[in-house]
Order: structure tokens, then C-alpha cells, then sequence
């Protein structure tokens, strides 16, 4: 006599709206109580951890405003990685084209901003960052269109050779990025006039707003446009596009080229909010990287985006506050990040099949 | 007739005798948003039968086999094996059970070659693949149900006839017991229907039962031992014993009226020539697909090219659409060069296609019958669907689509009706005037009142003028519509004959490639 009841996996043949929304609910959830288990077991608090965290990262003025201004360049790695993702094409390179950005917000910044008032600068500065983006990504972009060559290699192994440049830019004496006269290898800080003031004595950027906006505009893009269609068409079915005329070559790298920009301005971000400054920390932050967690948590939307970008930048910062407030290591924050990635995943099995017990019985003949 | 019915069965019929069936549905049901696809439907087939589906498009046929096989799960009922109730909760559950089934949109992966697509899914797989045994066991079941198939080649470069037969051979080969058959003649070539119909013998007599889908009357006549009607996802009628009917009988079941599906020839005098095609050769991989191929198309008149799927018929529509360049020869579209200009610039001289293959060709799935209408027209920076609505609801209400409405997504379509929106959008003008129609199998699929619909429309199209070139692997269409027939083998044509004086048996020879004559 078999088991009188099995668990079966439905696939199913429609997934409720109200599950795609939810998945990505409980995922966070999920992600926090695993992490509750995970600080009880190791002897914290799980309580005043996540208290603490909240408080730190959402509930303080002065947690929210240095949470929305690190969402900043999150929400713009988001976009970046998403916008190549929704074409089944694959940009996990943000992190180098970040640093691309700035570089070249940096180089803007310290050789036109002398020269050029603040109105002009600000936005050239975002303009020079976006654009040397999209010329890191130029040839992982040209290989995939013409060659099919897979971005996925190209794009990371570019990420490392920028993290080189950036420190090559930094470390070299003489460099003219480099800041004179002082012992420690560190960037040159851009003029003032390539420097936006934060709001009051917050961290927190105007260009955050400019990024909100880029987001909606993405999205309206995709729904609305000639350019969405065509993506979408390419993304489904590249032979129904080819029978309709539509360039998936061309196509291809536009979004390449704008997911690369779209990085590249969030490194620009930096350089005319917090850092000011070519800065090689930023290669242990992996901001870049974190937009892809952002991208696949909203599921590429990109209003949603906007969304997982501030949560996320909340876990980090509610982490790092836990560090210097309690004895709780920061990693805290971090493994929160990839608990919810996880669940995430892992949530998609819920909004691709129906899961339920079913009783086991012989038909009375 | 005596023993057709028309009454709703109160349960699965069953044939005699205590034996459980090998596979039966209990009053299932199945719903989608907006539609009862199923509605207590109870079915059930006994080992060694052939039990035949039948509908209109949208009946729900599909989505039945669906639950027989384990892709889709019924919402109430229950589906039993050999009298014992099985929970198929994913097509590789139903195949533990012995239940395969060809689908009417083929499943198989583009990149992978027929031998591995037949192994996909195999369990028992050694971890590193030996291909050479794969390859000869893949064409061994293939040779002994006669259905001979390259191991080797790959998927894409296939035509849909082709593809048809590696879902029909990895069935096989998975050891199905019992094989859905979803439209599996919509693609074959008379002689290929009786190769596959030996097969279907062969195999009832060895115990597996066949559930066999279709919309051609003649073949269902020919092979079922049974039938059940379904209509708005309910039964309607049952006819059982073999040759217990006649077709005109099956299209009254199905449709409520009689069909027909007369010859219909070009009633003027043909004009100016639309389509010249002079010495096109074409070149694939080494392969000559097409060679040497020279033919005119005038306003008004419409050629049919007949011929096995394989000889180049695809490539030959591609080519016209600008989709392929030729190797060699030119093409024009009503007097202006249309030879290797891509398809925007074809479509611009006034070029409408209907591809052969429509879910992912012709089609985009994901997106829905308003987007897939305008993929083939001019959109404006600012996608315009608002005004393109209107326009979609009337083409729904005058092509009868089974939908929701114009958001409909073109992967929940049923079979005929996804091809009633290709239809729709091409036969309704696109960028400019149609003047030149190329149509590949333009009623495959279809029920045979949209049959007659489509059959109209395409002649309604000719009297305006059009010119219009049918492609099709059924003769029949192509003997009954087309003024003038070629016949495609190997590349070239290999016959040519005015459509009124054609003999059946003559271009069937050629289709064959048993002569090589032109005649007329
Ligand atoms: N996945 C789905 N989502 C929503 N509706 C669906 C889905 N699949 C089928 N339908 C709808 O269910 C109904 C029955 O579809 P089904 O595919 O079973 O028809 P069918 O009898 O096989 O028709 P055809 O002869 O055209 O293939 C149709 O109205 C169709 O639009
Ligand atoms: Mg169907």
C-alpha cells in the first residue's frame, strides 16, 4: 500500500497576478526569518538585530536619507542589468562599467569642471560617466551582434580589467587623476563646480530624483514605445522578428550599449554625489554586482526596481550601522541580500506550480 | 447513421466487457480565464483502439489531451489508468504511465539534432553520451515504424513535416503505450498519411491505443474506431465502429451545417504580371535548396505550388519575403526589384506572407492579438494601440477568433485560432496595398467551417486582383483553388499544369519525383 497522500508540483498553466507580486513579499520575509534563526543559533538577538536594522536603515531621518542616497546608484545598476536581462541578454559586467563611469565622470569633473560652470557641469558629468559606460560594454556588445559571442564571459572578464584601470589611474605617480602631494595613493577631488551639494545635512543626492524618474522612464519605454515592442519581439521569438523585419543585431546593441550606459551612470552618480573623487574603495562595495540581485528581485520591472533598489540599500545600511552600534557583524546585511535572492529564486517555483497533496485511491470499477 | 448520437453521454463509454479501459477522463474540467475549455468531459479509450477528437477550433480538444497526458491538471474530474486513478502531475509523470503525446506546436529544441531531442527527457541516459549508439537506436525505432529520419541533422534546419515525424519517433522511443496524436497529418503529404496510418495499425495491433486528433473528415472516417464530438468544451456526439459514418455526417456533428468546400478557380482573365521570379537558385550550407526556379504570378491569378515538405518550399517563400537572399536570379514585385532588399522592403511593394510556421514565426507568443497585428505593420515611435483596437476587435469578430478579445495572448490560442490571426493580419493589408499574397498552408489546422471561410477569403482576395501564391502540402487545397499548379521536387520545378486540367495522379508522380516533364 503506497503512501495515502503525495505532495505533486502542478505546473501551472497561468500564473495569478497577485502571486508575482507576492512572490517577491515573501521572499523578504522568508529571507528574515531565516536570518532570525541564523542570529538566534549564533546567540544575538534576533529581535534587537532586526530592530536595530530598521531603525538604522528606514525608520530614522537619518537612516532613510543615507538609505535613498545609496538606492541612488542600486536603482542605476538595477536598471542597467535589467534592461539587458528583459532581451535574454546577459550584462553581469555593471560592476566594470560602473567604474568605467567613473573614471570618466572623474576625468570631466577634474579636467572641464574648472572651466565650466556648475549647470553645465553636472550634467556633462552624468552624460561623460553614461557614455564611457557604453564604450566598455562597445565590444562585448559587437561580438554578441555579429559572432553570437557570449556577453556573460566578455562582460565579467571586462569588469576585472577596469578594476584595473581604476587602480592603475590611482596608484601611478603623476597620474592625473591621482591627488598631489599626498603620501597615500588616492584620487584628485573634482572641481566644485562638478560637485552637487547633498539635501541639508543628509547624504542623500538630488540625483536620486533624476534616477527615479530615468527608472519610470524605462518603464513607460518598454510598455509604450517602437523600442519596447521590438525588444519584446526579439526576446520572445528572434525568428518571428526576423520575419517581421526588426534588426535583432541592431537591437542587440542599443540595449547593450544603453545597459552599459545606464551602469556608467551610476558610477557618474558618485563622482557628483558622495565621492567626489576617483576612489578605489569602490571595489569592495560590488554595487555593481548588487544590481543584479536588485534586477532579479522585481523580476526585471522597472518600476519595481525602484523599489528593491531602497530595500536593499536599506539592509546595507541598517548592517553597517549594526557594526559600529552593537557588537552584530555587518555581514549581517549582506547575507540578508543573498538569503532574499534565494527566496526569490526559489519563490519562482510558487508562481510556476501549483503545489498540493493529493489522496491516492483505486477507482471502484 | 444508426448508431451516431447525438446526446451528451452520461459517462465514459465503454466498449464491452469488464476489462478496464487503458486510459480514461472522469467529468473533467478545465477553466482559463474567460473560457470553460473543458466542461465535464468524460472520455476514454480501451488498448488497441484508435479514438478519435473532434471539433472546431477552440472545442477544447487540445486542452483534453492536455490532461491525458500530464501537461495541464483537471480543476474537477479525474483521469484514470487502467481503472486505476493516476495523478499525472507533469508530462514525464504521464510518461512513466506510458502516455506520450505529439503536440500540435512542436516541443523540440532548435539547436539539438533529431537524436538528441529524441533522448531529451530520457531517464536512463550513461552520463557521458555515446552518440553513435544514440544515433543508430534513434533511426532504428524510427526505420521500424517506417518513419525514416536523419539522426544527425539538426531540429532548425527541418521543415514542420519533418519535425512532425521526430515528436512522432521520440514518443515511440520513450516506450509510449498510449500516443496522443494532437493534428499529427496536418503536415503530412498524402503518402506520408498512409505511411502514418500503417504505423498506427501496426501499433494498435500490438495493444497501444492511439488518441488521434484531426480536422480532415476523410482521414477520421478512415481510422477512427471512434469518435467523440466535442463543442464549446462539452461533448456533443458520439459515433462509434469503424466506418459507422461518412464525412458529410462528422461535418454536421461538428459545425451544425453542411460544408462546402467546392473548387473555386479565377473567374477573369489574369492582368499584368506581380510576382516574375526569373532563374532564382539558392544555395544552403553547400546545399542546393533551390535551383534554377522561374515563374510569374499575375494580378487575379493564383498559383499553387504543390510537393513533399522538404523540396524547398519554405525557402522559396523566405526568399520572396526577402527573408533569404538567392544565391543566383532576381525577383520582382509588381515591376520593381525586390531581390535581396529584406522583408520591410518587400512588404513595402505590396507583399502580405503567411509563413508555415505560425507560433513563433508568424506570431510572437508572449505577446497578444493587438501587438501581434501590428508586427507586420508601420508603428510609430509611440506605439499606437489605441487606434489599432478598434481594427483588431472587428478582425476578431470576422475571422470567428475564439478569444477574450484583442489583449488575448497568442500562446492561449488554440491551434486554429493563433492561425486565424496570422490570416487576419495578413489578408487585411498591412504598410501598403496588398497586391502579392504568399500563403504557406494557410487552413492547417483549421476546422473545415473556417476552412470554408479562409478558402473564401482567399478567393475573394484573387477577384480583387491580388496575386496570390498558395503553398501548400495539401493537394487537395492546391487541386481545388489554384488556376495554375507547380510542382516543387528537389528544388525545381518539376511539373507545371493549368489548375482546371490537372490529374491528381500525374502531379502526385511528380511530387514523387517520377517525372520530370513540364507540361502545359
Ligand atoms: N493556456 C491557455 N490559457 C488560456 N486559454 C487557453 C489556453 N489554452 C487554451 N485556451 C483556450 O481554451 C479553449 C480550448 O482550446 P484548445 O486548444 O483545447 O482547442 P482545440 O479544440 O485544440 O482547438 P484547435 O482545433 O484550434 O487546435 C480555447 O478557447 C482557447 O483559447
Ligand atoms: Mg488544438
Amino acid at each position: 500500500m503506497p503512501a495515502p497522500f503525495r505532495i505533486v508540483f502542478e505546473q501551472r498553466a497561468e500564473t495569478p497576478k497577485y502571486l508575482s507580486a507576492l512572490v517577491p513579499l515573501i521572499s523578504v520575509l522568508a529571507a528574515l526569518v531565516a536570518g532570525a534563526l541564523f542570529l538566534t543559533a549564533t546567540g544575538y538577538s534576533a529581535t534587537d538585530t532586526y530592530k536595530n536594522m530598521l531603525d538604522d536603515g528606514f525608520l530614522t531621518y537619518r537612516g532613510i536619507t543615507e538609505t535613498l542616497g545609496l538606492s541612488t546608484v542600486l536603482i542605476c545598476t538595477g536598471i542597467a542589468a535589467a534592461f539587458s536581462f528583459q532581451m535574454n541578454l546577459y550584462n553581469i559586467g555593471g560592476e566594470g562599467q560602473l567604474y568605467l563611469g567613473m573614471i570618466g565622470g572623474a576625468w570631466a569633473g577634474l579636467a572641464l569642471g574648472p572651466h565650466l560652470p556648475s549647470f553645465v557641469m553636472i550634467p556633462l558629468v552624468l552624460i561623460i560617466g553614461s557614455f564611457a559606460g557604453a564604450v566598455w560594454i562597445f565590444v562585448p556588445a559587437f561580438v554578441r551582434a555579429r559572432l553570437g559571442t557570449s556577453e556573460i564571459v566578455t562582460t565579467l572578464l571586462l569588469t576585472y580589467v577596469a578594476s584595473s584601470l581604476l587602480k592603475h589611474f590611482i596608484n601611478t605617480p603623476d597620474s592625473f587623476f591621482r591627488a598631489k602631494n599626498v603620501a597615500f595613493p588616492q584620487g584628485r577631488n573634482v572641481a566644485d563646480s562638478a560637485a552637487l551639494s547633498p539635501i541639508g545635512d543628509t547624504r542623500l543626492y538630488p540625483t536620486f530624483f533624476v534616477v527615479v524618474a530615468l527608472a519610470l522612464f524605462l518603464y513607460w519605454l518598454v510598455k509604450k514605445t517602437e523600442f519596447g515592442y521590438r525588444i519584446q519581439v526579439i526576446a520572445d521569438s528572434p525568428r518571428a522578428a526576423h520575419y517581421a523585419g526588426v534588426s535583432a543585431n541592431r537591437t542587440t546593441m542599443s540595449v547593450m550599449l544603453l545597459s552599459g550606459a545606464l551602469a556608467g551612470l551610476g558610477g557618474a552618480t558618485l563622482i557628483v554625489g558622495p565621492f567626489a573623487r576617483l576612489d578605489q574603495g569602490i571595489t569592495l562595495l560590488g554595487y555593481g554586482y548588487a544590481g543584479i540581485v536588485v534586477a532579479a528581485l522585481a523580476r526585471n520591472n522597472f518600476a519595481g526596481i525602484i523599489v528593491s533598489g531602497i530595500l536593499f540599500a536599506g539592509l546595507r545600511v541598517g548592517g553597517e550601522k549594526l557594526q559600529i552600534s552593537t557588537d552584530t557583524p555587518k555581514h549581517i546585511g549582506v547575507m540578508m541580500q543573498g538569503a532574499i535572492l534565494l527566496f526569490a529564486l526559489g519563490g519562482e517555483a510558487f508562481r510556476r506550480y501549483k503545489i498540493r497533496a493529493v489522496r491516492m485511491k483505486a477507482v471502484a470499477q | 447513421m444508426s448508431n451516431t448520437s447525438h446526446e451528451v453521454a452520461s459517462g465514459p463509454y465503454h466498449s464491452g466487457g469488464a476489462a478496464p479501459s487503458a486510459l480514461s477522463a472522469h467529468s473533467v474540467s478545465k477553466r482559463f480565464p474567460g473560457v470553460l475549455a473543458n466542461d465535464s468531459v468524460d472520455f476514454d479509450i480501451q488498448p488497441g483502439e484508435v479514438h478519435t477528437l473532434l471539433g472546431e477550433n477552440g472545442a477544447g480538444k487540445s486542452t483534453l489531451a492536455a490532461m491525458l497526458c500530464g501537461l495541464y491538471q483537471p480543476d474537477s474530474g479525474y483521469i484514470a489508468r487502467n481503472g486505476q486513478r493516476v495523478v499525472l502531475s507533469s508530462p514525464r509523470a504521464g510518461l512513466q504511465h506510458g502516455i506520450a503525446m505529439v503536440h500540435q506546436h512542436f516541443r523540440l529544441v532548435d539547436r539539438f539534432t533529431v537524436a538528441e531531442n529524441v533522448i531529451l527527457g530520457s531517464r536512463n541516459l550513461s552520463f557521458v553520451l555515446d552518440r553513435r549508439s544514440i544515433n543508430e537506436r534513434v533511426s532504428e525505432v524510427a526505420e521500424s515504424y517506417g518513419l525514416p529520419i536523419d539522426p544527425t541533422a539538426t531540429v532548425g534546419d527541418l521543415s514542420v513535416g519533418q519535425r512532425q515525424r521526430v515528436e512522432i519517433v521520440k514518443a515511440l522511443y520513450q516506450g509510449a503505450e498510449i500516443l496522443l496524436l494532437d493534428e499529427p497529418t496536418a503536415v503530412l503529404v498524402p503518402a506520408e498519411v498512409e505511411k502514418l496510418f500503417e504505423n498506427v495499425h501496426a501499433m494498435t495491433q500490438a495493444g497501444k491505443s492511439i488518441v488521434f486528433i484531426s480536422h480532415k473528415l476523410g482521414e477520421v472516417v478512415e481510422i477512427s474506431d471512434r469518435v467523440t464530438v466535442l463543442r464549446g468544451g462539452k461533448v456533443t456526439g458520439h459515433v462509434s465502429g469503424r466506418g459507422a459514418t461518412d464525412t458529410k455526417d462528422l461535418a454536421r456533428l461538428m459545425v451544425g451545417r453542411d460544408i462546402n468546400l467546392g473548387t473555386q478557380r479565377a473567374s477573369h482573365p489574369t492582368g499584368h504580371e506581380v510576382l516574375q521570379i526569373r532563374d532564382v537558385s539558392l544555395n544552403v550550407n553547400g546545399v542546393n535548396v533551390l535551383s534554377n526556379i522561374s515563374f510569374n504570378v499575375h494580378e487575379g491569378e493564383m498559383v499553387g505550388i504543390a510537393g513533399v515538405a522538404g523540396n524547398g518550399q519554405k525557402e522559396l517563400a523566405d526568399t520572396i519575403a526577402g527573408l533569404l537572399s538567392p544565391t543566383s536570379g532576381s525577383i520582382s514585385i509588381g515591376g520593381a526589384t525586390a531581390t535581396d532588399r529584406g522583408p520591410i522592403h518587400a512588404r513595402e511593394l505590396g507583399l502580405a506572407y503567411v509563413p508555415e510556421d505560425r507560433l513563433g514565426m508568424g506570431l510572437v507568443p508572449s505577446m497578444s492579438i493587438l501587438d501581434n497585428l501590428l508586427l507586420t505593420r508601420d508603428r510609430h515611435i509611440v506605439v499606437d494601440r489605441a487606434s489599432v483596437r478598434p481594427e483588431a476587435t472587428r478582425l476578431i469578430e470576422q475571422f470567428e477568433i475564439k478569444a477574450n478579445g484583442p489583449d488575448h495572448l497568442a500562446r492561449k490560442l488554440s491551434g486554429g485560432n493563433a492561425q486565424k490571426v496570422l490570416l487576419a493580419r495578413e489578408l487585411s493589408g498591412g504598410r501598403t496595398a496588398t497586391k502579392l499574397l504568399v500563403v504557406c498552408s494557410p487552413t492547417r489546422g483549421l476546422d473545415v467551417g473556417a476552412i470554408e471561410t479562409v478558402r473564401r477569403l482567399l478567393d475573394d482576395a484573387r477577384s480583387a486582383g491580388q496575386a496570390i501564391l498558395l503553398i501548400s502540402e495539401d493537394l487537395d487545397e492546391i487541386m481545388s483553388l489554384a488556376d495554375r499548379i507547380l510542382v516543387l521536387y528537389r528544388g525545381s520545378i518539376a511539373h507545371e499544369t493549368p489548375g482546371e486540367t490537372a490529374q491528381i495522379a500525374t502531379v502526385g508522380a511528380a511530387m514523387a519525383g517520377l517525372t520530370t516533364g513540364v507540361n502545359g
